[in-house]
C-alpha cells in the first residue's frame, strides 16, 4: 500500500509541475508540427515531370515514327522537326530541348543532355518500346505479313507492365516519421526526471523523514520508480493520441504492440535515469550526461532527420543509439505489420533497464539512508 | 516505564568517533533536553535513534523493544521533527501531513481526521490548502512537526525546532511542545537556545566529543556549578582584552567575549575581585558597569565544555 501511496504522489505532483508538462507534451507535440511540416518534401514518393521538348530528323522516309510522335504528343512529349538553321546537338547542350532524335533507315539514335536525367530517361524508354515494335513488326512481316494487322490490333493493350509496390500506400510520411521518432526520442528524455526521483528527496531533506517512517528502502524505490513510470506512460499516450487525432499520423493496426515496445523504452529511460544519479556524485551529473546521450541518440538514430542506408562506421554508430532500434521497430510494426521487429528494441529497453536497476539497487542497499 | 534506553552506543565514520560509548535513559512523560555544539555528536544521536543511521556498536530500545530488531515498532512510535524543513513545496499543508500520515497505515476517514487534528494543533487549518511556498519561516516550521505528529507517536524527536524563525511562531512552538507533553508524547528536544532548553526541559543531557558529560535536572547541572560565579563586565571597547592575562588571575576558570561583555567566570572561594578590577584599569579599559550573575545553563555549558554553546 505504501508503494502506491509514494507512487501517486508522485503521479500528482509530476503532473503540477508546468516545466514536466511542457517538456513532456507540448515539446514533442511543437517539434512534430515543426520537423513534420518543414521536412514533408523529404518524404513525398512522386515527383513532377513537366512536358517534354524534343528534337527531331526523319530520314527513314517512312510514316512510322509519325505515328509515335502524334501517339507521345497525347503524353505530352512535344516533337519538333530540326530546321537548317538549328544546331540540334547544341540545342540540347544548352537545355532548351530535352533530347534530339535521328531516325534513318538504319535505326534510331538518341541525344539527351543528361543521361540521368528523368526526360531522358522517359524518352529512352518510350524510344526502345517503339523499335521493340518495329522490330517484332518487321519479323512478322518476314514470316506472316496477313497476321501483322491483328497482331497489333486485337485487344490492344498500353499496360505490359503492372507496377506493384512492395508496401502499397505504405510509406510513412513526414508527419508520420515525425510522429514516432519525436515519441520515441521523449521517452528518452524521462530519464531526466526520474534522475532526480532520490536526489530530490535528498535535497529537500524529506528523505530522513521517509526513511524515519516505517516503511522500507525497497518501498521507497519502487514506489518512486513506479509514479515515474505511470506518468511517463501517461505522457506518452497523450503525444499517442494528439498526434493520431491532430496530425492524423499514422499508428498502424498494432498500436497495442507498439505502446508495449514504447512502455518497455520507458522503463529503460526510467531506470537509466536513476541509475545514473547512483552513478555520480553531483545532482546534476545524470542530468548533463543524459543530456548529451540522448541528444546523441537523437541525432545518430534519426529523430532530427531520417537516415537511409547508413554505412560503414556511420551504419555501426547509428545502431549504438536505441532510438535507431525502436524507431526501426515501430516503423516496421506499423508500415509492413512485421511484429518480430520489435524483438532487438524490447531486448535492448529490458537488458539496459536491468542493468541500471541493478546498479541502482546495489548502491541503495549500501548506503545508509536514501 | 522508559521510553528510550541507549547502551553503549558508538558511531563511527571512517577514523572519526562520532558518538563514543554513550548510554541514557529517556522516562516516559519527560521532556528530554539535548545540549551540545556543532560536531559534539547530537545529530548523529537522534539519527540513530530515529533509525535514519545504524550503530556500530551499542543498543537502543524503544518502549522496551530494540530498535534494530523491531524497527518497524520502533518508527511506528517515533515521530522525526528534523532540523531542516522536510516538507514538500509542490504540496499543500493538507496534502503534506496527509502523505506522511499515510505512510504510518493510517487510512480513510482517521486518517483525514488526524490530519486536521495535526494541522489544527500548529495553528494551519485555515491553511491546509495552501502550498507552503506562500507560508512564512515559522508556519513552514509548524507543518513541519505536524508532519510528524499526525500518527500520535509516543516518543517525538524536535531537532532544533524553532532555528530561524520571529519570536511569536517561537512561542507557539514552545506551547506546542508543552501541550504535546500534557497528552503523553515523550519528547527529546534539541535546540542552540539555552534558554528554550532551561525553559522547557525537565531533565538535560550535555553532550560533547560524541560522550555525554553532564545529565540531569537543570537544577541538578547548576549545581555542578555552584563552586563558581559570573561576573558580567561591561567596557567602552574590547579591542585591548587580552583573555589569557585575565585568565591568569588566580581563581578566574573561564572568560568569554560578548560584544562590549566580558563574561568572567571565576572561583567563588578565591576573593579576586579586586585584582580583576586592578587588571581592566592597568589595561586601560575604560568600565561601564558590574554585575555578578547567577549560574544559568550557558554557565554550565561553558564551563564543562569550554565552548559557548551558539558560536561553534
Amino acid at each position: 500500500m505504501n508503494i502506491l501511496n509514494i507512487a501517486w504522489k508522485g503521479i500528482k505532483t509530476d503532473f503540477r509541475d508546468t516545466r514536466t508538462l511542457f517538456f513532456m507534451l507540448a515539446f514533442p507535440v511543437v517539434l512534430m508540427l515543426v520537423l513534420g511540416s518543414a521536412l514533408s518534401n523529404t518524404f513525398g514518393n512522386s515527383l513532377p515531370v513537366d512536358d517534354i521538348h524534343v528534337l527531331y530528323q526523319d530520314t527513314s522516309h517512312s510514316d512510322n515514327f509519325n505515328q509515335f510522335i502524334d501517339a507521345a504528343e497525347k503524353s505530352g512529349i512535344h516533337f519538333q522537326k530540326v530546321t537548317e538553321t538549328i544546331n540540334p546537338q547544341n540545342e540540347v547542350k544548352q537545355s532548351k530541348y530535352d533530347g534530339y532524335v535521328e531516325v534513318t533507315q538504319q535505326g534510331l539514335q538518341l541525344y539527351v543532355n543528361n543521361g540521368n536525367s528523368i526526360e531522358g530517361s522517359i524518352l529512352q524508354g518510350m524510344l526502345t518500346s517503339y523499335v521493340d515494335k518495329y522490330n517484332i513488326a518487321s519479323e512478322i512481316m518476314k514470316v506472316a505479313p496477313e497476321k501483322l494487322e491483328s497482331a497489333f490490333t486485337h485487344k490492344q493493350k498500353d499496360d505490359f507492365i503492372k507496377e506493384t509496390s512492395v508496401l502499397p500506400n505504405k510509406q510513412p510520411g513526414s508527419m508520420d516519421y515525425y510522429a514516432i521518432v519525436i515519441t520515441t526520442m521523449i521517452v528518452l528524455y524521462g530519464a531526466m526526471s526520474s534522475s532526480s526521483l532520490i536526489i530530490s528527496e535528498r535535497v529537500r531533506k524529506t528523505a530522513d523523514r521517509l526513511i524515519a517512517s516505517p516503511v522500507r528502502k525497497s518501498e521507497i524505490f519502487i514506489g518512486k520508480v513506479l509514479g515515474s513510470l505511470v506518468s511517463n506512460t501517461i505522457c506518452v499516450l497523450l503525444v499517442i493520441l494528439f498526434s493520431k487525432l491532430f496530425f492524423k499520423a499514422n499508428w498502424g493496426n498494432h498500436l497495442g504492440m507498439v505502446i508495449l515496445v514504447l512502455l518497455t523504452e520507458i522503463i529503460f529511460a526510467v531506470s537509466m535515469g536513476i541509475g545514473l544519479s547512483f552513478l555520480t556524485k553531483t545532482s546534476a551529473a545524470p542530468r548533463i550526461i543524459i543530456m548529451l546521450f540522448v541528444q546523441l541518440a537523437s541525432f545518430f538514430g534519426g529523430a532530427y532527420f531520417k537516415i537511409d542506408n547508413p554505412q560503414g562506421i556511420f551504419k555501426f554508430i547509428t545502431e549504438l543509439s536505441p532510438l535507431t532500434w525502436v524507431n526501426s521497430a515501430i516503423t516496421k510494426m506499423i508500415f509492413a505489420n512485421d511484429l518480430s521487429a520489435a524483438i532487438p528494441a524490447v531486448t535492448i529497453h529490458l537488458t539496459g533497464a536491468l542493468i541500471f536497476l541493478l546498479v541502482a539497487v546495489i548502491s541503495l542497499q549500501k548506503r545508509e539512508g536514501l | 516505564m522508559n521510553v528510550l534506553e541507549i547502551k553503549n552506543l558508538t558511531k563511527k565514520f571512517s577514523d572519526f568517533i562520532a558518538v563514543d560509548n554513550m548510554s541514557l535513559t529517556v522516562a516516559e512523560g519527560e521532556i528530554f533536553g539535548f545540549l551540545g555544539a556543532n560536531g559534539a555528536g547530537k545529530s548523529t544521536t537522534i539519527n540513530m535513534i530515529a533509525g535514519l543511521l545504524r550503530s556500530n556498536e551499542g543498543v537502543i530500545n524503544i518502549l522496551g523493544k530494540n530498535a534494530a530488531k523491531n524497527s518497524r515498532f520502533a518508527k511506528m512510535n517515533i515521530g522525526m521533527v528534523p532540523q531542516d524543513l522536510a516538507i514538500y513545496e509542490d504540496m499543500t499543508a493538507y496534502e503534506n501531513v496527509k502523505f506522511f500520515a499515510g505512510l504510518y497505515g493510517l487510512r480513510g476517514q482517521e486518517l483525514n481526521e488526524r490530519v486536521e487534528e495535526a494541522l489544527e494543533f500548529v495553528g494551519l487549518q485555515d491553511k491546509h490548502k495552501s502550498y507552503p511556498n506562500s507560508f512564512s519561516g515559522g508556519m513552514k516550521r509548524r507543518l513541519n512537526i505536524a508532519c510528524a505528529i499526525a500518527h500520535r507517536p509516543k516518543l517525538i524527536i524536535m531537532d532544533e525546532p524553532t532555528v530561524g524563525i520571529d519570536p511569536q511562531s517561537r512561542n507557539y512552538i514552545l506551547n506546542s511542545v508543552r501541550k504535546l507533553n500534557e497528552m503523553g508524547c515523550t519528547i527529546i528536544y534539541t535546540s542552540h537556545y539555552m534558554e528554550e532548553v532551561e525553559e522547557i526541559c525537565s531533565r538535560i543531557a550535555i553532550i560533547d566529543h560524541g560522550k555525554i558529560i553532564a545529565e540531569g535536572t537543570k537544577e541538578q547541572l547548576k549545581s555542578i556549578i555552584t563552586n563558581t560565579k559570573d561576573l558580567w563586565i561591561e567596557v567602552k571597547s574590547t579591542e585591548k582584552v587580552n583573555v589569557e592575562s585575565i585568565k591568569a588571575i588566580n581563581g578566574v576558570e573561564a572568560v568569554q567575549i560578548d560584544e562590549n561583555l566580558i563574561k568572567i567566570n571565576s572561583d567563588t572561594g578565591v576573593n579576586n575581585l579586586n585584582k580583576i578590577i586592578e587588571h581592566f584599569i592597568n589595561s586601560h579599559l575604560e568600565i561601564r558597569s558590574l554585575q555578578e550573575k547567577a549560574p544559568n545553563l550557558e554557565t554550565v555549558f561553558l564551563t564543562l565544555t569550554g565552548r559557548n554553546l551558539r558560536d561553534q
